[in-house]
């Protein structure tokens, strides 16, 4: 085989459908499964939940305790931001569980979960700009149309469930990137994410089917069947009169997921069937909580059903102004649904094989903006990581001490990138894809994994 | 140093950024004593120019029309009028006197009032810019001691100690002339201005000793290149490929080149040649006719053309095929709705409350009108930016020149922001944006904060276009009411322009909004208990909330009735409804920058302007500056506008632009793959007067445009992405394109366009799920005129990645996801346009080889092998089994049924009970429409 072929997307199908032990056995694509296999790692985590807080989260206010920010508040800087004034975060933090990581009021109940999590303090990334940091945070690069982290993820791993995608981002913004955030670029397309809309009940569309065109009204199963049939005979006359047009076979595989997902998916995001109290610990029917509760619990049921990569969005966290009203309300938002959602999985034993994952695309100045607003930042940042494989309850780097850059345990975004495909069991410096005649990472040449935060 | 350039120095002060009809370019301040001489100069020329109206060189009062006491304070020597006679040195003037600098001795309550109501209102409000610690001294005035507050600035001293209303400091506070308001953040509250007048009536008083020290704490500077900070040098920069001129290239000659029909070919052979790749054969007739078709009017070649071309074996057969595309309607729609991508175009403002823009269709059926007459491209930019400022050779043409201008005023914006300044500059910006990406492919909208970190554009670039914007007044409509702040009245069009009035209003429609009247409108008010003279404070919470919802029900119903009266008793539109969104000049104003996009840092004034990397000493002339942007715009001097349209057409015609970031020439998009060729068509779309159809004239009749897409190993080997076109990439049809072609193999279409837009039927904001729903609901219309409304995008269009409109999106995405699969499955819009097939598949009087025949014209545009017809053959029997005879009493009744029951499937009842042999065809026919090759161009 000839190392510079281009895998067809049928091989790479085959791969997906039976994930890395089904692809050595069957003996297929050769040099893409010893290229796929040296990218095993003996991983703990099994799937991933990424919690995207797009807009960029104050960190100074949320997750990185700063007192001497707090004590300098109102001092003007000199050098970097000659005359800008600091602002100390209006909020207290408190100690959080046995660990006593320091987590700021406006997230109570996420502090209750403060032994779970892993926070990472040294974060930084290249360009305080939204759509550029949004399209770097997933995909590596924000120049460049390249496969998002949830889709070279799938590549690696495969999926667990045939019948669903497995690479599923509850409602993506359509701005900031858009599409390209959950694409697949040169990998098959296959491994590109399902965008699936959540709507809050109340506000909310068809509440009762966030699927669109879930089930046909009309044609028995064994009609469709049929139908789906005649619909890939079609398709393949075609492919051989056109050979080597790779997107057939997506759109061929496109339908088969839609036809088996049909029946399994309406129930995974049906939370009728949730117990009540389960329901208010999402805080869902909740004024402030209801939508990002319903996307954290279905984030939960396809966690169970095996997607391997399931992303939940919530932007809103471009606070240039009114902080001090804004913020709190948007912490409101998340604070009940996320720590339910670590809870429960911590409950039924799953956190231990999920990692959930919290990042804005960058962070917040310590100094104002507006009076009472902050304004991007690019050079130190927070987010976090609970379950499988991290440390719970851990710290991991800083900023200085007024919380403007990552001064220790520096991560850009590729060290965080490797960091979660290392969790998952890939090596990412293995996991390759050849294009254009060399081999595509998702860490382009670089990435460091962050091992001190390993269990 | 070249960042400063248009910066002027003096009267910071004056530069308090308002925004609103009163933003003065330089304050009148300058006029005062302490002001350098030059500065004053300045100041009174600007003065002058802007309230001399009867050009004496005078200025009395009357033309003034401000504050009066302003007015005594410019009015130096006394003689009732502001003119050059104020300018003498102060002792020949007869000044005021000077205020006294004695100072008693403050008392203890004085000093306990000083340190809690004044000092931290001055600290506050004021010391970021008049304070020794400040990092600028604005206007050279400090208030950090009563010393310097007597001193004064630019603008003569700021306080008289006792005397509270020829206090300049009060007179900024107090907001009353704002081309003298203060602090520029907005202004202080009641109380504090109260206790500053109290003070100042006091006499002043400063308690002895130093101003408690303030902190300066250093940060580091961050290491090198991520530092924001930095020099731009223009000479360099403008060394960068797509702020050169435009050449024009010749083409490369190969000798025994008998490949390459055209420049264009000659251009690409060189390429292939040189990456060692050969041309694949040509299409054949019917996928050549199929991808052209497609590709310049966004529809199917009909069987009928299909035989036609495949008949036509004179040598122009191609020719005449592209002749008769271009000069359909159809071409405007297809190439309209590209532009209409970069335009950002829709119907309602998107962002928080979604209001919605009930006349932005006629922007839209002007792209369509001018993308068809061939309007020269730059003239066709050029109405966009400033349509309202150009001379217009009738009514037909004065209409379409204002409601090009449509083009500034439809972007999204937050209507309900509660700051009006806020509002105004990000209206702006949005403009800069689209204007800047969508004609130029320049991000400049990156510099609002600071110098851009890519491209050679300074901070002050962008506040000296934003100057031009916030001279223009933006006329986007709407009215006030809950989750709306902001309005603008819309431009009436001129009378005598032949237009349409607007959309007919649906019955359903006119009853909801007749009806809405009614429940809103209020009962004629009881006499209020407590009379008319109550004070606010004294209304309990319920009287307030009442008082309140009544306002806003008066908002509603005064809207509704507005737009009711737009339209007769029949639901027709009167002339009442001859409205267009555009622009308009404003008063005329430069602006300060505002570093970090702060509000209340304004920086120094910049003339308004074109970015400083055009060196082309460009004068943007009178009023705006908008006309000489738009001049500028389509200019053929200008390197880009030309390099960034042809990207365009290239990309809509082969797959990818020569530059792949179609919306970004600077440095952080990518280069061109083939910057000769570029440049060559920039040139060839210049040279023939800007139009677009003869440019793409040439490239559909080029040799690259016929070749097949078959694959090519070796090829592929090098050149995987085809950037060298030895092969015509596959392409999927856009969203537009695969309902339109869905419909009308159904036979459903209705090429015809619809007067307006149902958007046109509706005011207010798109709140309520079923007005959404109402307006999104299927209409057999292109899909061009179908409603374009902002986080509503119409489920058939958005499933396949039709745009928001959030931004300019001149590429779009391409997914190919399961939510694709399920909407062609299942969705009711596929299911209804299947069965209109079979049923015209049946009608059709032919045998069943025939028919599958026709249907594999109608929607793949040729024939199917006689294993396809076995296939289906096969599968029509085999389905038909599989469906049970229709029962369509008992059906209805099942559906009722089903209708309570909250898992109820999608209700079908538009869709007709079939015979089991309808239910077969149309099953076949929705096969079609799910295949790889309809949704595929090849």
């Amino acid at each position: 085989m000839n190392p510079f072929s281009h895998p067809s997307r049928r091989d790479a199908l085959r791969m997906l459908s039976s994930g890395f032990g089904m692809l050595a056995l069957n003996g297929i694509a050769a040099s893409q499964a010893r290229q796929l296999a040296s990218a095993a790692l003996p991983g703990r985590a099994k799937r991933v939940i990424f919690l995207c807080m797009t807009g960029a989260p104050s960190h100074v206010d949320t997750f990185d305790h700063k007192p001497m920010l707090t004590k300098r508040d109102g001092a003007s800087l000199s050098g970097f931001r000659r005359g800008a004034k600091l602002m100390g975060s209006p909020w207290a933090f408190k100690p959080g569980g046995k660990s006593g990581l320091m987590i700021s009021e406006l997230l109570p109940e996420i502090g209750k979960q403060a032994d779970h999590l892993c926070l990472l303090h040294g974060m930084h990334t290249d360009v305080p700009a939204h759509a550029q940091a949004t399209t770097k945070l997933h995909t590596g690069s924000f120049q460049f149309v390249r496969p998002s982290m949830g889709a070279w993820t799938l590549y690696g791993l495969g999926t667990e469930n045939k019948n669903l995608p497995g690479f599923v981002t509850l409602n993506p913004p359509r701005n900031q990137g858009g599409a390209q955030n959950y694409g697949s670029s040169f990998l098959p397309a296959t491994v590109q994410g399902m965008p699936i809309k959540v709507s809050g009940g109340r506000r909310g569309r068809r509440a009762q089917d966030p699927v669109a065109d879930i089930r046909n009204p009309r044609q028995s199963e064994k009609q469709q069947r049929a139908q789906l049939d005649l619909l890939k005979d079609l398709n393949k006359a075609n492919a051989r009169r056109r050979k080597g047009s790779d997107d057939i076979d997506a759109v061929i595989e496109s339908y088969e997921l839609a036809f088996r997902m049909q029946s399994e998916l309406p129930e995974l995001l049906d939370i009728t069937k949730e117990k009540k109290r389960t329901l208010e610990a999402y805080g869902i029917g909740g004024a402030e909580t209801d939508a990002f509760g319903r996307q954290c619990l279905i984030a939960r049921h396809l966690a169970e059903a095996g997607v391997r990569f399931i992303e939940v969005g919530m932007g809103g966290w471009d606070h240039h102004r009114n902080l001090r009203e804004d913020l709190p309300a948007k912490c409101r938002e998340i604070d009940k649904p996320i720590a339910a959602l670590l809870a429960d999985l911590a409950r039924s034993g799953m956190l231990e094989e999920t990692l959930v994952v919290w990042s804005g695309e960058f962070g917040r100045t310590p100094y104002a903006q507006n009076g009472d607003g902050r304004d991007h930042n690019n050079r130190g940042f927070t987010s976090w990581m609970a379950g499988g494989g991290v440390k719970g309850g851990f710290s991991y780097g800083a900023t200085d001490e007024n919380g403007i850059e990552a001064v220790e345990g520096r991560l850009s975004i590729h060290d965080w990138h490797a960091t979660i495909l290392h969790v998952m069991g890939l090596d990412h410096e293995a996991l390759t894809y050849p294009y254009a005649g060399r081999n595509f990472r998702l860490t382009d040449v670089h990435g460091e994994v962050a091992r001190d935060i390993l269990a | 140093m070249t960042t400063t350039r248009r910066a002027s120095r003096s009267t910071v002060l004056g530069t308090a950024l308002r925004i609103g009809a009163t933003l003065l370019v330089l304050s009148p301040v300058a006029l005062t004593a302490a002001a350098p001489q030059q500065d004053r100069t300045r100041a009174l020329e600007q003065m002058l120019r802007r309230f001399d109206k009867n050009l004496d060189g005078k200025i009395d009062p009357d033309e003034y029309q401000r504050a009066p006491r302003s007015f005594r304070r410019f009015d130096r020597n006394g003689d009732g009028f502001i003119s050059r006679e104020d300018l003498k040195p102060a002792d020949e003037a007869a000044a005021p006197a000077r205020p006294t600098t004695e100072q008693r001795p403050p008392t203890e309550e004085e000093v306990e009032f000083f340190e809690t109501r004044v000092r931290p209102v001055l600290a506050e409000a004021c010391y970021s810019c008049h304070a020794e610690t400040s990092p600028r001294i604005r206007a050279r005035l400090k208030v950090d001691s009563v010393a310097a507050l007597l001193e004064g600035g630019v603008s003569g001293p700021a306080l008289v100690p006792g005397d509270v209303d020829g206090s300049a400091l009060i007179e900024a506070v107090r907001y009353e002339d704002l081309t003298f308001a203060m602090p520029p953040s907005g202004k202080l509250d009641d109380d504090q201005i109260r206790d500053l007048e109290r003070w100042v009536a006091m006499g002043a008083p400063w308690p002895e000793g130093p101003e408690p020290s303030m902190t300066m704490v250093s940060v580091r500077d961050s290491a090198g290149g991520e530092s924001l900070e930095r020099e731009i040098d223009m000479e360099e920069a403008r060394e960068f490929w797509s702020f050169q001129p435009v050449t024009r290239p010749k083409a490369p000659r190969i000798d025994g080149d008998r490949w390459s029909w055209t420049e264009v070919d000659r251009f690409l052979r060189a390429a292939m040649d040189e990456e060692g790749v050969r041309p694949v054969g040509d299409a054949d007739r019917l996928t050549w006719l199929r991808r052209v078709t497609f590709d310049l009017t966004g529809l199917a070649p009909t069987p009928e053309e299909q035989k036609a071309f495949e008949r036509d074996r004179s040598s122009d057969a191609h020719e005449k095929v592209v002749d008769r595309l271009l000069a359909s309607t159809a071409f405007g729609e297809r190439f309209g709705r590209h532009w209409l991508d970069v335009a950002r175009f829709a119907e309602s403002s998107g962002m928080d409350s979604n209001v919605l823009y009930p006349h932005a269709w006629r922007y839209r059926d002007f792209v369509v009108d001018a993308m068809n007459e061939d309007m020269p491209f730059n003239e066709f930019l050029k109405k966009q930016l400033a349509g309202d400022l150009l001379e217009a050779s009738g009514p037909n043409e004065r209409a379409e020149n204002l409601v090009a201008t449509g083009y500034l005023a439809l972007g999204p914006k937050s209507h309900n922001s509660r700051d009006p300044r806020e509002f105004s500059l990000n209206l702006v910006d949005e403009q800069i944006d689209a204007m800047s990406q969508g004609m130029l492919g320049l991000t400049v909208s990156c510099a609002r904060c600071h110098d851009h970190k890519f491209d050679p554009i300074p901070i002050e670039d962008y506040y000296a276009l934003a100057g031009i914007f916030l001279s223009t007044e933006t006329h986007f409509g709407t009215y006030p009411g809950p989750g709306n702040n902001h309005t603008a009245e819309l431009l009436p069009l001129p009378d005598g322009a032949d237009l349409p009035n607007g959309p007919r209003l649906t019955p359903e429609i006119q009853r909801t909004l007749e009806q809405l009247v009614q429940r809103l409108e209020p009962e004629p008010a009881p006499p209020m208990s407590g009379g008319s003279g109550m004070q606010r404070g004294q209304m309990s919470a319920d009287e307030r909330a009442a008082a309140r919802r009544e306002r806003l029900q008066g908002q509603q119903v005064a809207m509704l009735k507005d737009l009711l009266s737009r339209f007769d008793e029949d639901g027709r539109a009167l002339d009442g409804n001859r409205l267009t969104m555009g622009a308009a000049d404003g008063t005329t104003r430069d602006i300060a920058v505002l570093r970090r996009g702060e509000l209340n840092q304004p920086g120094e004034v910049v003339e308004r302007g074109i970015p400083e990397v055009f060196d082309h000493a460009i004068e943007i002339g009178e009023g705006s500056g908008r006309l000489g942007l738009a001049s500028w715009v389509a200019s053929e001097e200008n390197p880009l506008t030309a390099r960034v349209w042809v990207n365009r057409i290239w990309l809509h015609l082969f797959g990818s632009g020569i530059v792949r970031t179609p919306d970004n020439f600077g440095s952080g998009g990518q280069r061109p793959d083939h910057p000769e060729l570029l440049d060559w068509l920039a040139a060839e779309l210049m040279d023939s007067g800007w139009s677009t159809k003869s440019l793409i004239r040439e490239l559909v009749l080029s040799h690259a445009y016929r070749l097949d897409s078959e694959h090519s190993t070796s090829n592929h080997r090098v050149d995987p992405d085809v950037v060298t076109l030895w092969r015509m990439p596959d392409r999927r049809l856009e969203a537009e394109a695969i309902r339109d072609a869905i419909l009308q193999a159904a036979g459903e279409l209705d090429r015809s366009r619809p007067e307006g837009s149902r958007v046109g039927m509706v005011e207010g904001v798109l709140q309520r799920e079923q007005l959404a729903e109402l307006l999104t609901s299927e209409q057999p219309v292109r899909s061009v005129y179908l409603p374009n409304l902002r986080g509503a995008t119409i489920d058939a269009l958005g499933v396949f990645d039709a745009p928001d409109a959030a931004t300019v999106e001149g590429d779009r995405e391409e997914t190919s996801v399961a939510t694709q699969a399920l909407f062609m499955m299942n969705n009711e819009v596929v299911l209804q346009a299947s069965d209109a097939m079979a049923t015209r598949l049946l009608a059709f009087d032919g045998t069943e080889r025939e028919r599958i025949t026709l249907a594999y014209r109608l929607a793949l545009g040729r024939d199917p092998s006689s294993s396809e017809t076995t296939g289906i053959s096969r599968f029509l029997k085999q389905y038909e089994e599989l469906t049970p005879q229709p029962e369509p009493a008992p059906a209805r009744q099942r559906r009722g049924r089903r209708r309570t029951r909250p898992s109820a499937r999608p209700d079908s009842s538009r869709l007709t009970p079939s015979s089991p042999e309808h239910a077969a065809w149309a099953a076949f026919a929705q096969s079609l429409f799910q295949t790889a090759e309809f949704r595929t161009l090849y």
